[in-house]
């Protein structure tokens, strides 16, 4: 994979302007993780009305990678109910990415799904292979 | 080992031959010394003076890239390595864009997590010499770093 299909046009456009990027006064729940690998931190708040994500906003510090997955998730995640929020997969992010990744830059792309299930859900996600070392 | 094995119970040879059952590892042995050899015919001083001269060189190149810094001691005080930062690009994705230059670094705490903590980075990324590399591989460092300070600009 080239070095401009990798960093595709959508993929730092998200980076550069990040959607929903900030956080919320007051919001119904809110979660925050880490990838203490990398020094990535995300928090995420969300505004529910009537079951459904009324508002959503991602911040903290990372990669383009972890940014860009985190940006295109807020717009999925706009107005869907709790339980549909619930439903979207590593998969679904991975494709909205649309690349390749490694084991490394993986764990960037789905620290915003596992933050955001954390707060949804409120427990703790395990990283995608961890659940075999229990 | 072994020295004695009856149905009722077992004695243990002496140490060290107690915990060298089967054959020692005689190729790695070997291997070793060669490896000894070959780092004592170049010499220390040897590397050490090529790994300031491609140390100084990366200094001074990446030095003049606007957004760059570089953490540690001067060049003189340094082993053959430089650590360095692009702005508020992650260390990641710089690593990512200068592997791609076929550049190959290291990105994120390098097991220094407390230090970074202390400098205030999330991560740094970090080139290291050893007497196989080359200025042109310095250049070719300077010219990925650039690339990415291109490619990630806001």
């Amino acid at each position: 994979m080239s070095l401009d299909d990798f960093y595709r046009q959508t993929i730092l456009d998200h980076y550069q302007n990040p959607r929903n990027w900030g956080t919320l006064e007051n919001p119904d729940i809110t979660a925050n993780d880490a990838n203490p690998l990398c020094g990535d931190e995300i928090r995420v708040d969300l505004k529910i009305k009537d079951d459904r994500v009324e508002a959503v906003r991602f911040s903290g510090k990372g990669c383009s990678i972890s940014r860009a997955a985190a940006s295109m998730l807020s717009e999925a995640v706009e107005g869907k109910t709790l339980d549909e929020v619930k439903q979207i997969n590593r998969d679904d992010v991975l494709d909205m990415l649309g690349i390749e990744l490694g084991p490394v830059r993986l764990k960037c792309a789905l620290l915003a799904l596992k933050t955001l299930k954390v707060g949804v859900y409120g427990v703790q996600q395990h990283w995608p292979g961890e659940e075999d070392d229990e | 080992m072994i020295r004695e094995v009856k149905l009722t119970g077992s004695t243990w040879n002496e140490t060290p031959w107690k915990f060298e059952a089967g054959t020692m590892n005689i190729a790695d042995t070997i291997a070793f010394g060669t490896a000894i050899d070959y780092v004592e015919k170049i010499g220390f001083d040897a590397i050490a003076e090529h790994s300031r001269e491609l140390v100084l060189e990366t200094m001074r190149l990446l030095g003049e890239i606007p957004g760059v810094r570089i953490y540690g001691p001067p060049a003189e005080e340094r082993g053959g390595i430089v650590a360095f930062t692009l702005d508020d690009v992650h260390a990641h994705d710089v690593a990512t864009v200068l592997d791609h230059e076929g550049v190959a670094v290291r990105a994120g705490h390098h097991c220094a997590m407390p230090l970074h903590t202390k400098l205030g980075v999330a991560a740094t990324t970090r080139a290291s010499f050893y007497v196989y590399n080359l200025l042109s591989d310095v250049t070719a460092l300077a010219e990925g770093v650039r690339k990415a300070k291109h490619l990630f600009r806001r």
